[in-house]
């Protein structure tokens, strides 16, 4: 059951994703590298709305970034098209969706027959592969059941072998976790890192850092908050100087000594909506060190304004923000 | 690929069901329509056969037999007769009444002479033979023997036909020429058209010869506009059709959007899926053409007017169907075609 394409290696160049979201230009990734080999497991690890998924919709070539590079088992995704994208999706890469995805008017063994009818495979030999992957994964007593007559675990790897239907060099998974208990997960993940052995690259998108320990190589994709000490920096602005712009990364959080700073959001089409306006004694940019998000806004300079920037440490400290959630119970060791 | 649309019809039965059903009666009713919009035609011809002309004479200011009640003197048929081409020719008074019976009844009413050329073909009973017997066409639900009331006379039902009507189904009821004179015209000898055996090359003055072909054409024109107005019903109905697939496979195509988007992303080709759809329609049209021809066969006999659904009808019915099929699911294809693979990671 080893792929029978070789070289599944990744190569990713500067990616920058960039969409629009309720009318605001959105960057989950920007200016991502990574690189990875056959046999790799990957994890995209990171919260919600970090880009993981996102970053998959590329490496599955159904998203077009908005610039840089991915190369997928030696093809450049970002700008396959007709037959060669069809060709691409059918024999580089088998996606494992979250939620499963199964068609649910179909049984374990046509939702896996699909991609290789669709193919052009006869029915007979689409048949007799559906029924050996179902058999690899442990179905083969769940051929004639639909989606609705199984567990999450056992439609989770009906899922698999859709996706290892055409035998791919490349598995992308999206939070193959979830919707599962934990023994369902249990089966789930030797699953997966069985797949990963077999030689074939799996990047698993997920925010389940109990997979970690199972992972070859992790990208997080949220910066985990800088709570390290660092000196304030003080700042002096002119109007209409900005002190960070939307989309940036920021690690420090900023108290307005003088002067006024307002807060902008800037929409597709380049126009501005006002926010908020911070007058002396007032901070602001707090929730992008803290949660390891980009900047929401941009804040600008209305007059000559004075700043001083606190790492997350300092902040806390100085606006007394260091009560922390209390425990009132612990899972059994 | 076709599987995944068969199976999801099957998911889907009830709703499938409902839509044949639904698509079905549409269809029904446009057999049905085309039925009575035929039987003007068939009526027409059987009528006028049951005469058994070769040409009609009739006054040359009025189009024709049936439409026209002027009267001539009926001796004009002995002039007729005589005439050379002519192997026969008997006067007719052509009129129109109402009967009742559980209800009242328009009824056409024929008085031909006893004996003659002229015999309409029976079902049960027998011929015109003395004063007071009436033939009428089963249409009118009369039993042989029941006594009728028509033009201030009492009639004895003798004998019946089959089929035999004109305007809409209104049924013909043949009665003795001179019957039909005393009732209607206080017994003037007159008549309203000649029934000629053989050719007639020179009509008397005042006269003039149509062939059966004109006389079915004319008896036709009353109906003309109604029979335009059906057709023009029969094309709104097709639509509605359309429009009961349409919606239905739009619904499917809404609900399915995941599963194209799945589709998509693990290679399957927008062409493999429109034809999943096109068959979803033409299955769903061609079942409910199915479902047509059941429903006609035991709605048809519950119209007050004949039917007679031609059977061009029938054939052309399963292409309409899934050219109305096809048509309506333009809109779902093109719904089809527009999912975003990136939905399925959604």
């Amino acid at each position: 059951m080893s792929p029978s394409v070789v070289g599944a290696d990744l190569a990713v160049r500067d990616l920058v994703i960039e969409y629009s979201s309720g009318g605001y230009p959105v960057r989950p990734i920007d200016g991502l590298s990574l690189d990875a080999a056959g046999g790799d497991l990957v994890l995209l690890l990171g919260a919600s709305g970090c880009g993981k998924t996102t970053l998959l919709s590329v490496l599955a070539a159904i998203l077009t970034p908005t610039s840089g590079t991915a190369r997928v088992a030696g093809v450049d995704v970002v700008n396959l098209r007709g037959p060669a994208l069809t060709s691409y999706r059918r024999k580089t890469v088998g996606v494992v969706f979250q939620a499963f995805n199964l068609v649910p008017s179909l049984s374990a063994l046509e939702n896996v027959m699909v991609p290789l009818r669709g193919a052009g495979a006869r029915r007979r030999v689409a048949h007799d592969r559906a029924t050996e992957l179902l058999e690899r994964v442990d179905l083969q007593h769940r051929l004639h059941h639909r989606p609705a007559e199984m567990s999450g675990g056992q439609q989770q790897r009906v899922a698999i072998a859709r996706a290892l239907a055409h035998d791919p060099p490349v598995v992308l998974a999206d939070e193959p976790t979830a919707h599962l208990d934990y023994i369902q997960v249990d089966g789930v993940l030797k699953l997966i890192r069985e797949l990963a052995d077999d030689g074939r690259l799996v990047v698993v998108a997920t925010h389940d850092e109990r997979m970690i320990p199972l992972a070859d190589k992790v990208v997080n994709l949220t910066p985990r908050a800088d709570t390290s000490p660092r000196e304030p920096v003080k700042i002096e602005l002119a109007a209409g100087q900005e002190v960070f712009t939307q989309g940036d990364r920021g690690d420090l959080v900023y108290v307005v000594e003088t002067g006024e700073i307002e807060i902008l959001r800037t929409r597709d089409d380049g126009a501005e909506d006002h926010v908020a306006t911070v007058d002396a004694g007032s901070y602001f940019g707090e929730l992008a060190p803290m949660f390891g998000l980009q900047r929401s806004a941009t804040a600008r300079a209305v007059g000559p304004t004075t700043l001083t920037g606190y790492g997350l440490r300092d902040f806390r400290e100085k606006f007394h923000l260091t009560n922390e959630a209390k425990i009132i119970a612990q899972a059994a060791d | 690929m076709l599987f995944v649309s068969l199976r999801d019809l099957q998911w889907r039965r009830r709703r499938f069901i409902i839509g044949v059903l639904a698509a079905g009666l549409v269809f029904a009713m446009t057999l049905l329509i085309s039925g009575v919009s035929a039987s003007f035609g068939h009526e027409i011809k059987q009528s006028v056969a049951a005469f058994g002309a070769d040409a009609w004479i009739i006054p040359s200011d009025v189009s024709g037999p049936f439409t026209s009640a002027r009267v001539f003197p009926a001796a004009e048929a002995q002039q007729i007769a005589a005439l050379p081409g002519v192997t026969g020719a008997e006067p007719v008074l052509l009129m129109r009444s109402s009967v009742k019976t559980t209800s009242v009844h328009d009824i056409n009413v024929v008085g031909i002479p006893t004996g003659g050329i002229i015999a309409p073909k029976l079902a049960d009973g027998h011929q015109l033979s003395a004063p007071g017997d009436l033939i009428v066409d089963k249409t009118l639900h009369v039993k042989l023997g029941t006594t009728l009331h028509v033009f201030g006379r009492d009639f004895t039902v003798v004998g019946r036909t089959s089929g035999l009507t004109y305007f809409a189904g209104i049924p013909v009821a043949w009665v003795r020429l001179g019957d039909l004179q005393a009732g209607a015209v206080n017994g003037a000898p007159v008549a309203t058209t000649v029934v000629v055996r053989g050719t007639v090359t020179s009509p008397p003055a005042g006269f003039l010869s149509i062939s059966n072909a004109a006389v079915r054409h004319d008896l036709g024109r009353p109906m003309r506009k109604a029979t335009s107005t059906i057709g023009f019903i029969n094309l709104l109905l097709w639509f509605v059709a359309a429009g009961i697939i349409g919606s239905l496979l739009y619904l499917q195509a809404i609900e399915r959007s995941r599963d194209f988007a799945v589709f998509k992303a693990t290679g399957v080709t927008t062409r493999t899926l429109l034809w999943g759809l096109a068959f979803q329609a033409i299955a769903l049209a061609l079942s409910a053409a199915i479902a047509a021809y059941i429903l006609s066969i035991f709605l048809a006999p519950a119209m007050s007017v004949p039917i007679v659904i031609p059977k061009s009808a029938y054939i052309l019915l399963p292409v309409v169907a899934i050219v109305v099929g096809l048509i309506s699911s333009i809109i779902p294809l093109r719904r089809a075609v527009t999912v975003d693979p990136a939905l399925a990671f959604g």
